[in-house]
């Protein structure tokens, strides 16, 4: 009785507004093809990722209508049908079944929430009124509660349900339902984060937001898994991690049109209230370029980057209004130093003297007046712990985007502060000079620099031996 | 009210921390120190070893130990609330045990926790450590902590025991706590923990109130409780508002590690709380500066005299209302002083302000003039105004983040700006910074307000706070030297970590 077979890749598709009254139907046609042509084994249009808590009814089916017209027959369509009532439930898997869809996607009810007898009379009455495979969808993070295992294995019995999607990620559930009624339905996975292990304990697929932006990786994926390919589909699932945590964690729909967008796929807007800025904050969207750079998704962003060490390190202080000539009168301690390599490469030029000397006044001035792109910031080890000597943290190459800033003000800006604190501890740093010196560092960051981590220790070390360097001399010279 | 039971707890009741000396040893003088505080304040009980207290970071010697303290500094003027409960039903009754043998009046034991026993096993967990004593048993619900809570029903059964005469509700859960009225009122005594909640719960009916902030303001916890029980709720209500937010940094903030910190302030000697709690965790650096805040302006912290001498024997005098032991009483070297204050709340509201203080005729001051005369496109420095009028000391605000739109501008230079100019006229008002130095300090703050920041009110507000925080910062030379050292190694900077 039984007769779609829920399993493969498919893209829980975003959906193109033109404006807040209708769809962008060109744009929609254009996505579709573009999954289709990656190797979808089918796709979902009016999903949780489709925004379809923000449209009218009849943009839901004609949206549904779209996507049959465009796919013509190539590749199954599973329309997401689902709403807080039953009535309005049945009205759209109704449509969607005349429409000519394989099957439909029904979310749990959601806001009023009915608990488990009426969670099973929802979708019971919904079987007695259609005859289109129907896939049951659980995602707590959106309606609030779990679709209870209990109410899915009573209505596992009813044929035309033929799936559950599961987009909790919580696996405990999905091992569950595998365990109780993986015989009779087919569990897909619906959390981007957990399709390794879903596909590895038993799951037949998976429906997925970030399917629209990297289709062919998570097809790649579901084939060596098939296969038995553990090996080479947890080397997929790690590359495409970060990025499904993006897709996830910070909105959904909104990164994913963000990142159709670095892809040349302009998609639009999302609607009101989701905007970006919000659950997707500017510099995780800076984070999600580099991500796609590093798949191959996207072109890598012409980056001017030259770091002009031909100046002698006594002339690297002008712009701050400290010439060589104050360095030598007033004997304060200069040093370079680098550490790393490649991309995370950090490089040092570090001033240092007494707050009434010139470093207080350019110290002071880059605090004052900051040269838009290179503005200073103070050593800290994180906010409300700045540290002494008081040192201000220059950057060496202008700042372009969000992530450059959250880069230099996060792991630049702690590695710092961490350096200087921890000089003081192991005397590098005179005791006399903790009250009364103050530090500037200008710090050359590659604005492409993808790791963390790397970066937080090359520029901890860079800092280290710089004053190691600086404070040694000016020991000697003292 | 019938009241058969032969103890009814009631009143305002402080939940003792436990001071430890810097060897995180029991401080048995500072602890006599804090009984008779509040002793002395007109608390109605005290209760030693609960969840303030500390009690799970503590041996068993330890507990009965400061239980026997206390009990011997009340010297029966007011009686003693031991906490005895623990996770297991045996620790839970030995305890309770020894607090019977040493002269308790009652107990206030703790529903199990860590293991999450069911309704039947929490029952006979309480049937069994109520039979084993004669003491009075007052049950203790705080979900929060335990990841369990007691169910009313059970709470309705165990209300038929003899010695058992209460029961703290530390959950905050109002609903929770109606049913507690609609089942057992009137039979047992109905104590509300939660210090957010105090005053709704004593004019829904609770007995008394069990708090951690009353270790710091019993005074005012003893007045919301006896205006509510005179039935003027208007100024309870009042009162309640008063507090608020202090009462919200303890109850959300780390509890007795919060409370700590604001006895050091008001000079009590408390000790810092063991491991694992630490400042700068839950209880943020910036709830610490708040506290203070909302202490001084309680009358909570003494006053204390500062001379701030600008050059050698170029001294102002000063009297400083939000003095802590920390303040150093004279201040010297001008010539550039710094500030760094992080406020939030808000995701894209915070606010981080970098100060610079000095003198008119010192860098900062000649800085100010340099700008002035070279302003740049996207950060353009203004003087700060206050009310319509340029603010002494002499402030220049600079904007962190290039702006770029009219609303950025606003949100900088009109909602920002009120916030840092209102903090510079509270801190001359509060003394530190003095009426007599006015004209020749001078002030660059750097403000950060985030590009898609959106919410003008809290812009203002987290700029007030982060600016009133850098002020005192730069004075008191904050965090001092030892501050860092202690505090770098467990550091966490938020935007450090890939997301």
């Amino acid at each position: 009785m039984k007769k779609f077979n829920l399993e493969g890749i498919y893209p829980a598709l975003v959906t193109p507004f033109k404006n807040d009254t209708d769809i962008d139907e060109k744009l929609l046609r254009h996505l579709v093809n573009f999954v289709i042509e990656e190797g979808v084994t089918g796709v979902v249009p009016c999903g949780t990722t489709g925004e379809f808590v923000y449209m009218s009814r009849e943009e839901r089916k004609k949206t549904v209508e779209i996507v049959i017209d465009e796919v013509e027959g190539r590749v199954p369509v599973i329309a997401g049908t689902g709403a807080s009532s039953t009535l309005e439930t049945i009205e759209l898997t109704r449509h969607a079944e005349k429409a000519g869809a394989d099957a439909v996607l029904v979310v749990s009810p959601y806001y009023l929430r009915p608990a488990d007898k009426g969670d099973f009379q929802h979708f019971y009455e919904l079987t007695q009124a259609t005859t289109i495979p129907i896939v049951l969808y659980n995602i707590p993070q959106c309606t609030g509660s779990f679709l209870s295992r209990e109410v899915v294995e009573d209505l596992a019995q009813i044929g035309n349900i033929v799936g559950l999607k599961d987009s909790s990620g919580h696996l405990p559930y999905m091992l569950e339902l595998l365990q109780t009624i993986g015989d009779k339905i087919n569990i897909v996975c619906g959390h981007d984060e957990v399709v390794l292990p879903a596909l590895a304990a038993g799951a037949k697929g998976a429906i997925l937001a970030s399917a629209n932006v990297i289709p062919d990786i998570w097809v790649k994926l579901y084939e060596a898994a098939k296969k038995g390919n553990m090996q080479k589909a947890k080397e997929l699932q790690m590359n495409a991690q970060k990025l499904a945590r993006i897709f996830v964690r910070h909105g959904g729909a909104v990164p994913v049109k963000a990142a159709l967008k670095m892809r040349g796929l302009d998609m639009g807007k999302t609607r009101r209230p989701l905007a970006s800025g919000g659950v997707l904050t500017l510099e995780v969207k800076e984070e999600m370029r580099m991500e796609l750079e590093k798949l191959g998704k996207t072109k890598p962003m012409q980056i001017n980057a030259v770091f002009e060490l031909s100046e002698a390190l006594e002339e690297r202080f002008k712009d701050l209004g400290i010439i060589s000539q104050d360095i030598k009168r007033f004997k304060l301690a200069t040093a370079e130093a680098s550490a790393g390599e490649g991309i995370e490469k950090t490089h040092i030029s570090l001033l240092s003297g007494p707050k009434s000397s010139p470093v207080g006044y350019g110290w002071a001035k880059a605090v004052a007046n900051p040269e838009p792109g290179c503005e200073a910031l103070t050593a800290i080890v994180e906010p409300n712990l700045a540290v002494k000597p008081i040192t201000l943290i220059v950057p060496a190459v202008k700042i372009e985007s969000m992530r450059q800033a959250s880069i230099i003000y996060g792991p630049v800006q702690s590695a710092v502060g961490k350096a200087i604190a921890d000089a003081v501890e192991e005397k590098i740093i005179p005791e006399e000079a903790v009250e009364t010196f103050a530090v500037i560092v200008k710090v050359f960051v590659h604005p492409a620099v993808v790791t963390r981590r790397l970066l937080y220790m090359n520029t901890y070390d860079g800092v280290k031996l710089a004053l190691l360097k600086a404070f040694g001399l000016w020991r000697k010279r003292k | 009210m019938t009241q058969k039971k032969k103890f009814w707890p009631r009143g305002v009741i402080p939940a003792l921390v436990t001071p430890f000396t810097k060897k995180y040893e029991i401080d048995e003088k500072a602890l006599r120190r804090l009984v008779d505080f509040v002793v002395e304040n007109g608390v109605t009980s005290v209760v030693p070893c609960g969840t303030t207290g500390e009690f799970s970071s503590m041996t068993i010697e330890e507990r009965k130990r400061i239980v026997e303290i206390t009990i011997d500094q009340v010297n029966g003027k007011i009686p003693v609330i031991a906490g005895t409960g623990d996770a297991g039903t045996k620790a839970a009754i030995e305890f309770t045990k020894h607090a019977d043998d040493v002269g308790a009046d009652a107990a206030l034991v703790v529903s199990p926790f860590y293991l999450k026993p069911t309704d039947k096993e929490i029952f006979e967990h309480y049937k069994k450590v109520a039979e084993a004593v004669d003491l009075p048993i007052i049950l203790y619900n705080i979900p929060q902590v335990t990841g369990i809570e007691i169910p009313w029903w059970v709470v309705e059964a165990l209300a038929e025991i003899d010695n058992v005469v209460g029961i703290k509700d530390s959950s905050g859960n109002m609903p929770y706590m109606m049913a507690l009225f609609e089942k057992v009122f009137g039979k047992i005594s109905i104590i509300c923990g939660h210090d957010e909640i105090a005053m709704a719960a004593l004019a829904a009916g609770a007995d008394g109130l069990i708090l951690a902030s009353a270790n710091l303001i019993p005074d005012i916890w003893l007045q919301i409780y006896n205006l509510v029980k005179k039935g003027n709720f208007e100024e309870a209500q009042a009162l309640q508002r008063k507090i608020q937010t202090l009462v919200r940094i303890v109850t959300r903030q780390g509890g007795g590690l919060a409370v700590k910190a604001g006895l050091n302030m008001m000079g009590l000697e408390i000790g810092t709380p063991r491991r694992p709690l630490i400042t700068g965790g839950i209880f943020r650096y910036e709830d610490e500066d708040l506290m203070r805040l909302h202490l001084e302006w309680l009358g909570k912290l003494k006053k204390k005299p500062l001379q701030l001498e600008f050059k050698p024997k170029v001294v102002v005098k000063s009297e400083f209302s939000g003095a802590i032991p920390q303040t150093p009483s004279r201040i010297s070297d001008f010539s550039l002083k710094v500030g760094e204050a992080f406020a939030s709340p808000g995701t894209a509201d915070v606010a981080h302000i970098d100060l610079l203080l000095g003198l008119m005729d010192g860098p900062v001051g000649k800085v100010i003039e340099d700008t002035l005369a070279n302003p740049r496109d996207g950060h353009e420095p203004v003087l700060v105004k206050f009310e319509g009028r340029e603010v002494k000391p002499k402030t220049l605000l600079t904007p962190t983040v290039t702006v770029r739109s009219e609303q950025q501008a606003e949100l900088v230079y009109v909602y920002a700006m009120s916030g840092v100019g209102k903090a510079i006229a509270d801190s001359i008002n509060d003394g530190l910074l003095p009426k007599d130095a006015l004209d020749e300090l001078v002030m660059i703050a750097n403000v950060f307000v985030h590009p898609t920041a959106s919410n003008p009110k809290r812009v203002n507000i987290n700029n007030y706070k982060a600016m009133r925080f850098a002020i005192r910062r730069a004075i008191e030379a904050r965090p001092t030297q030892e501050e860092i050292l202690e505090r770098k190694a467990s550091a966490r900077h938020p935007f450090r970590y890939e997301p």
